[in-house]
C-alpha cells in the first residue's frame, strides 16, 4: 500500500465546507441551506475509499455538532451509515453517469437525514420538517460541479 | 463500536459536564469564523451607513433627541415608584429584592440548525454572561443564554419549539406554559379550561415563577383563542412581542440580589 500523500487536502476542503453552514441566511429559509459537507465527505469517500471512510463520517457529524451546538453525535450516525453504503459500492457508483451519481448523492443524504431525524424524535430535540428534504434536492445540483472542483483539486495536489 | 459512542453519546452522555464544556468552548471560534466571513458584508453596510446624507443624519439626530426627551420624562417617576415598592416590599418582609442589571449585546449568528431558532451573542462569560440568563429585545423578552463562550454566547429564542416559559396574563394575571411552536411569530399555550378568561389582545409578561425569568416583562400578545366543540382545552396562539427575526440589539439581563432597605 503506497502512503498517504496529501491527506491535509482533504481536511481542508471538508474544513471550507463547513464554514458554509455559517453563511448568515434568513430564520424562515435556513432549510435551503444546500449540504455541502455531506458532498464532501461523499466525494472524498468515493475517490479514496481507503482514506475517507466511516471514522472521517464520525469526525465530520462530531464537528457540524458542535457547529450547530446540537447534542454531539446526532449528525455523526447518518453519515457514517450513508459513508459506509458509499464504501460497500464505492466501485459501481464510480461508473455512474451525471444523473445517476447525483440520484445516489440525493439517495445517501436524504437517508442520512432520515436517521437524523429519527434521533432527533428519539431523545426528544426538535426535529426538522419534511422541507429539509427540499434543501436536499437543490444541494445535490452542486454535486456535479462540486465534484469536478474537488477533482481537479486532488489531482493539483496529487492527493492519494 | 463508532455506531455505539453516537448512540451513547446521544443518550446517555448528552448532559455531562465535559460534553456541556467542549460545546462552549467552540463557541468562540465558530462566533469568530462567522464573523470573518461576514467581513465584506459589514464593510458594504458601513460604507453605505457612511454615504448617508448629512440631512438625514441630522434629521435622525433631533428624532432620537425627541425621543430620549420622552423616555427621560417617563422615568422620572421611576426612581420614587421603585423606592415606593421598596418599602411596600420591606413592609411584606420579603427581606431580599431583586434588581436586574442590563447588559447591551448584539446577534452576530443564526445556527445552521432549520429546526431550533439559536442565536449566538457578542457577549460571553468574561462580560459577565452565564448560562440561563434572559435576553430581552427592544419590545419584550427574546430569550434566554443556554451556552457561554468567553467571549460569545449562544442564546435559544421563546420560540423555539423545545423552550417553554411560565406566563401571566396582564389584565387577569391568570398563570400559563407559553411554548414555542417553531415558527418564528408565533408561542403556543395549551391545557387552559375552555372556560378559562383569555381573550384576543391580552398582554403575556413573564410571571417570574421558576425563577429564571425575572417578573413582568412582555413576552406576547394573544392573537387566536380556539375552543373546539367538546374540547375541555382552549388552544392559545400569541405574537411574541419583539420580531425576533428583525432585532439585532438585545439586552441580557444579570440578576443582582440586593437588600430591599438600601434604598437609592
Amino acid at each position: 500500500m503506497q502512503r498517504a500523500r496529501g491527506l491535509w487536502v482533504i481536511y481542508v476542503s471538508l474544513a471550507i465546507a463547513m464554514t458554509t453552514m455559517l453563511l448568515p441566511l434568513q430564520l424562515e429559509w435556513r432549510f435551503l441551506r444546500p449540504d455541502i459537507v455531506a458532498l464532501t465527505l461523499f466525494y472524498w469517500a468515493l475517490a479514496l475509499p481507503h482514506r475517507v471512510g466511516v471514522a472521517t463520517a464520525f469526525t465530520v457529524g462530531l464537528a457540524q455538532d458542535l457547529i450547530e451546538g446540537a447534542p454531539l453525535g446526532l449528525s455523526s450516525l447518518g453519515l457514517m451509515i450513508a459513508t459506509l453504503l458509499l464504501l460497500l459500492n464505492y466501485q459501481r457508483i464510480r461508473q455512474f453517469d451525471a444523473l445517476q451519481q447525483s440520484l445516489m448523492m440525493l439517495f445517501l443524504m436524504m437517508l442520512s437525514s432520515a436517521i437524523e431525524m429519527w434521533l432527533r424524535s428519539a431523545i426528544n430535540f426538535p426535529v426538522q420538517s419534511w422541507s429539509v428534504m427540499l434543501g436536499l434536492v437543490l444541494s445535490v445540483a452542486l454535486w456535479v460541479p462540486l465534484r469536478h472542483l474537488l477533482r481537479s483539486v486532488r489531482r493539483y495536489y496529487e492527493v492519494y | 463500536m463508532l455506531a455505539v459512542v453516537c448512540l451513547s453519546g446521544l443518550f446517555f452522555f448528552r448532559e455531562h459536564p465535559r460534553v456541556i464544556a467542549a460545546q462552549a468552548s467552540v463557541v468562540d471560534t465558530v462566533a469568530f469564523t462567522s464573523d470573518l466571513i461576514l467581513t465584506p458584508v459589514d464593510a458594504w453596510h458601513r460604507m453605505v451607513a457612511g454615504l448617508k446624507s448629512r440631512r438625514e443624519l441630522q434629521e435622525e439626530v433631533l428624532r432620537l433627541q425627541q425621543e430620549n426627551r420622552v423616555l427621560k420624562g417617563q422615568s422620572q417617576r421611576l426612581a420614587s415608584l421603585l423606592s415606593e415598592n421598596a418599602r411596600y416590599k420591606a413592609l411584606l418582609k420579603s427581606a431580599r429584592e431583586i434588581e436586574d442589571d442590563l447588559i447591551a449585546a448584539q446577534i452576530t449568528a443564526l445556527s445552521p440548525d432549520p429546526a431550533r431558532h439559536i442565536v449566538t451573542i457578542d457577549k460571553g462569560a468574561a462580560d459577565g454572561v452565564t448560562e440561563g440568563q434572559p435576553v430581552l429585545g427592544e419590545e419584550g423578552l427574546v430569550g434566554q443564554v443556554i451556552l457561554a463562550g468567553d467571549y460569545n454566547s449562544r442564546a435559544v429564542l421563546i420560540t423555539d419549539s423545545a423552550h417553554a416559559l411560565p406566563v401571566q396574563v396582564n389584565r387577569s394575571g391568570l398563570r400559563a406554559i407559553a411554548e414555542g411552536s417553531g415558527s418564528v411569530d408565533r408561542l403556543v399555550i395549551r391545557h387552559l379550561p375552555a372556560t378559562t378568561d383569555i381573550r384576543v389582545g391580552d398582554l403575556l409578561v413573564t410571571s417570574g415563577l421558576g425563577g429564571r425569568f425575572p417578573h413582568g416583562y412582555p413576552v406576547a400578545r394573544v392573537t387566536a383563542v380556539d375552543i373546539s366543540e367538546g374540547d375541555a382545552f382552549a388552544l392559545v396562539s400569541a405574537a411574541p412581542s419583539s420580531l425576533l427575526d428583525r432585532g439585532r440589539y438585545v439586552l441580557i439581563v444579570q440578576r443582582v440580589l440586593t437588600d430591599s432597605m438600601s434604598i437609592r
